[in-house]
């Protein structure tokens, strides 16, 4: 039973290599919206929004409070489901195939989804149990290979060697920046994709800011990254696209450099200039 | 004098005469509230005293081990083994904790995760308020209904078994499970749930591996509440368990005829001599109970510190470093339940009379030392030693009887045949098949209490109101009569006076206690051991509170059975859950409240009496009312202390005379050779109804102001 769960494990990920290599040359589109609206029981959150996220490539959605960004992100592993009253139409599609179709499958998806969130959130475990909750779910039970499991994540979200003599240590006692960043390898943990992220250093202080950052730029070498953020240095820093939202509606979405030195609408320059409300 | 001037800002308050802030009247009260919240801790820590005043000189007399380690319990012959009933109270106590824990956990998950969320709501503020079901219709219900059951389903000759008493126990124990349960699992943050579906998780794998190892220090704090509940309950167990001072034959025989602690003292007190060495073996009989109370209290904090240092990641402070490197005692330290549990077996094999109870007690004891490890042992995956733990447990019951077997298979098939089937099914059947288990375990839970319920209304109405084809039944004078005239009006008013006088005898006290503890006291050792004596107390067996109105009153002050005694003796019993539910309203006020009025210039006692107090009115109105309900239900306290079986008048109007009480009424019937199951039906309605009201309005006060709060 243990072999064959590796075994299939082992498939996956090759399957998922195939897939990379041979999308690589169509098209680089790995997730995209189409004329997506969202409703949370009557109110319109996401009016109509068309959006292209491009593989290993940082996408940032930048916006005042309140616009939609945090929605947006979470439609796209659909995480919008567990909250009642919220309908959502139109299309997402991930590798071609739309999210919200009837036989999608919604937990296959968010595995290669992963989601990082605005507070770090480690569960009240080890460490060795945050990242090895993911595999374990999804059915990955050999002690030795979730050992490993655990350092390679452990190393990629560069936390190891912070935490490699407390693996047994609850993740509570880590400080904020080492929380968000176990976070983000047992987000890893489960071989994603994609990265969403939302406001992911917005609970930090400016060290670990900057650590996250360095990691988010080291991480982009092998996933697609799509972040929200308040900080527009952040935003210019980091991203290669970032998208302007405004009251639900995408108002520009383009090339980070053209956005932030000559954005084609008034609104985003005003807010990019801090002209704004 | 100060004129207010409302247009000119210049002048606020003319005369300048501050003189009235000097008087210094924050000391006077600081002082008055210290007086008052000694005199309530002195009442709270003269319990324990008495009790071994009274019970220590029981043991000059007999050797601890003569009273430990004995067999044979008959004082009257000067037998005072308690050995029989300690080994049963713990085998009816776990019996229950077997059957509730799980069904209250899975009913607690049904509505914290799965229930819509009306359902929810109306489901909640049900169990909320059937928490407050006295145990003397518990009783009612076990002797009359469910010991029936199991005597014909078993066939037995009699009904009165352990079994029967464990159910009682798991049913009674059900509503607090459930709802410090639901609590805990509502209180997980939604982040964690979250965190989990992002990665993929099923909504099943959330609750299991996430939510509820989250939410354990409410779980284990809900065990302990069950547990205390079990140990400590003594008017259904008095009616239940037939009181037979005897271990189980085999030990596992979950049909025998048993006694358990609560029950010797509260059928044995009444017949014996004050101040004879009879009399003192109760009180030596209650001190062990307040032991094994204090005991479960004790290792249920050093669990929740454990689970709580989890989730703030403070590390564990190794003590005995030196020691430490020492491999062998290394071992031994984490080790130690298991050790524990080992030398307890083998305890055991040596007192215990025959031999299937000898190897079967050693097993348990083995099982439950496992089973415990897992609160020591937290690495990767040690959970494999709940599993060994468990089976042995129940592996335990195999030697014995058929039952036993039965539950065995049940136990292993059910953790085999999940391990086997679930390997082939997907994670998604897996969900299935764990919410059909909850959706069981949680109609299993309805059904039991609604039964209770559904026995006691369909039997009581018909005395009560005159029903078309039941008017057989129906006795017109039943609740406005004295009972020479066949009515329970004088039970009615007596259990009024009773729980009014007890709380216009602990309102007072415990408010003040509370606010003395909660705004003044320092955080020193002292507060330490006044808040833990409390807290111990809250949780102590009410008929300790019995032995000790007994002691105090009656021998005492030299009191005869009376209201005063009564209400007296009641009132201590809720005394400390007074305190602690003041403290915990005025705790929950903002700081910034008291700071803000302190900032304007006022004194301590001024922010205190006009902005805390206010605010934390409804917190407190809410602890006092429930404080009432448990008055009202109680009979143990006033079985020794107040009560009398029949009275001409309605109304008892000299405190110093003894009333009647609903609940002591209806045990007085339920212990008649051939009783009416209609005027007992009435009459535990009647009480039902007067208690589930107290208890409905002290929730409606609570959930007004949760949604009023606006901090
Ligand atoms: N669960 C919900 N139920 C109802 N309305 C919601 C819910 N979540 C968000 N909204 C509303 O939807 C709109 C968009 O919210 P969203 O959280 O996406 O904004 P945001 O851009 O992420 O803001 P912020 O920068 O403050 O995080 C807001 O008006 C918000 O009030
Ligand atoms: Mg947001």
């Amino acid at each position: 039973m243990v072999f064959k769960s590796k075994n299939k494990n082992k498939l996956e990920i090759e399957h998922k290599n195939n897939l990379n290599d041979s999308n690589m040359y169509q098209d680089d589109t790995v997730i995209e919206c189409r004329n997506l609206n969202l409703w949370y029981e009557e109110s319109q959150a996401l009016m109509d929004i068309n959006m292209k996220f491009k593989r290993n490539e940082v996408t940032a959605i930048i916006g005042p409070s309140g616009c939609g960004k945090s929605t947006l992100l979470r439609c796209l592993n659909r995480m919008n489901d567990v909250i009642e009253g919220c309908r959502i139409e139109g299309e997402v599609l991930f590798q071609g195939e739309n999210l919200y179709s009837k036989n999608a499958d919604i937990r296959l998806n968010r595995k290669k989804i992963g989601m990082i969130f605005q507070k770090p959130n480690p569960f009240p475990m080890s460490v060795y149990d945050n990242i090895t909750y993911g595999p374990k779910i999804h059915k990955i039970i050999d002690d030795k290979i979730l050992t490993e499991i655990t350092e390679k994540n452990l190393r990629r979200a560069v936390l190891w060697d912070e935490v490699r003599d407390r693996l047994d240590e609850s993740a509570m006692g880590l400080s904020g920046g080492q929380q968000q960043r176990l976070c983000i390898a047992r987000a890893l943990a489960v071989e994603p994709e994609i990265l969403l992220m939302d406001e992911p250093t917005a609970s930090l202080d400016p060290i670990a800011t900057q650590k996250i950052e360095e990691l988010i730029l080291e991480l982009k070498k092998q996933w697609t990254m799509i972040i929200v953020t308040h900080n527009m240095q952040q935003a210019a820093r980091i991203s290669d696209y970032t998208g302007f939202m405004y009251l639900g509606k995408l108002i520009e979405f383009g090339n980070t450099e053209q956005i932030f030195e000559n954005p084609n609408n008034q609104l985003t320059e005003n807010y990019i200039t801090g002209r704004f409300g | 004098m100060s004129t207010e001037t409302t247009f000119e800002n210049e002048v606020f308050i003319e005369d300048e005469d501050y003189s009235y802030l000097k008087k210094d009247r924050d000391k006077l009260i600081k002082i008055i509230l210290f007086f008052i919240a000694s005199i309530a801790t002195i009442f709270v820590f003269l319990i324990i005293i008495f009790l071994f005043v009274i019970g220590g000189p029981f043991f000059t007399e007999v050797s601890l081990t003569e009273f430990l380690l004995g067999t044979n319990w008959l004082p009257s012959h000067g037998d005072f083994g308690a050995l029989p009933i300690i080994v049963d109270t713990l085998l009816v106590t776990f019996g229950a904790i077997i059957i509730a824990l799980p069904l209250g956990l899975m009913t607690a998950i049904f509505l914290a995760e799965l229930a819509p969320p009306k359902l929810r709501k109306v489901l909640k503020f049900t169990i909320e308020i059937l928490a407050g079901i006295p145990s003397i219709v518990f009783g009612f219900f076990g002797l009359v209904v469910l010991n029936i059951i199991i005597r014909d389903l078993f066939g037995l000759h009699h009904g009165n078994t352990w079994l029967s008493g464990s159910l009682i126990l798991a049913i009674m124990a059900l509503p607090t499970i459930v709802s410090v349960c639901e609590d805990s699992i509502r209180a997980v943050p939604d982040y964690y749930r979250e965190a989990s579906y992002a990665m993929g998780a099923t909504k099943w794998q959330t609750i299991r591996k996430v939510v509820i190892p989250a939410g354990m220090s409410g779980i284990t704090a809900a065990l302990v509440l069950g547990i205390g509940r079990a140990l400590g309950e003594t008017m259904a167990m008095m009616l239940v368990i037939g009181n037979c001072k005897v271990f189980p034959e085999p030990l596992t025989n979950m049909f025998s005829c048993v006694a358990v602690i609560t029950s010797t003292i509260g059928l044995g007190l009444g017949p014996t001599e004050t101040g004879s060495i009879e009399w003192r073996s109760y009180f030596a009989l209650g001190i062990t109970l307040f032991i094994m109370t204090l005991m479960v209290n004790t290792i249920a904090n050093v669990i929740l510190n454990r689970i709580q240092r989890k989730f703030t990641g403070e590390k564990v402070k190794e003590k005995h470093v030196n020691l430490k490197e020492s491999k062998i005692y290394s071992q031994v330290l984490k080790y130690r339940i298991l050790l524990i549990a080992l030398i307890i077996s083998v305890f055991i094999a040596i007192i215990l009379p025959d031999m299937i109870s000898k190897v079967v007690g050693a097993i348990i004891c083995i099982g439950l030392g496992l089973t415990f490890q897992m609160y020591t042992i937290v690495p990767k995956n040690q959970k494999k030693w709940i599993l060994y733990g468990v089976i042995l447990l129940f592996a335990g019951w195999v030697l014995s009887t058929w039952i036993g077997i039965f539950l065995t298979v049940i136990v292993i098939a059910l953790i085999i045949g999940t391990r086997l089937i679930f390997k082939r099914i997907s994670t998604v059947g897996q969900e299935k098949f764990w919410f059909i288990i909850v959706y069981l375990c949680s109609s299993f839970a309805v059904i039991a209490v609604g039964t209770l319920l559904y026995y006691i209304i369909a039997n009581g109405i018909p005395v009560l109101i005159r029903i078309p084809g039941m008017e057989d039944s129906y006795r017109p004078n039943f609740l406005t009569a004295s009972s020479m005239e066949g009515g329970i009006l004088p039970a009615i008013t007596g259990t009024i006076q009773l729980t009014l006088g007890s709380i216009a005898f602990a309102l007072p006290l415990g408010m003040c206690a509370g606010i003395y503890l909660s705004e003044y006291a320092r955080d020193n050792k002292v507060t330490k051991i006044i808040r833990s004596g409390i807290d111990n107390l809250n949780g102590t067996p009410s008929i300790v509170f019995a032995l000790f109105g007994v002691v105090l009153f009656l021998v005492v002050f030299g009191l005869q059975k009376s209201l005063i005694a009564g209400m007296l003796t009641l009132g201590l019993m809720i005394l400390p859950t007074i305190i602690r539910t003041t403290e915990e309203a005025v705790k929950a006020i903002p700081p910034s409240f008291r700071e803000g009025s302190l900032a304007l210039g006022s004194s301590k006692w001024q922010g205190i009496s006009k902005i805390v107090l206010p605010a934390a009115l409804p917190g407190i109105v809410t602890g006092a009312v429930l404080g009432m309900g448990r008055s009202a239900g109680e009979t143990a306290p006033i079985m020794f202390t107040a009560v009398r079986t029949t009275s001409r008048y309605i109304i008892t109007l000299s405190i110093f005379q003894p009333v009647m009480a609903l609940t002591y009424h209806l045990y007085r019937l339920l212990t008649e050779a051939l009783f009416s199951v209609e005027e007992a039906a009435g009459t535990a309605l009647t009480l039902l109804l007067l208690v589930l009201i107290l208890y409905g309005v002290a929730f409606v006060i609570r959930s007004r102001y949760e949604k009023r709060k606006q901090w």
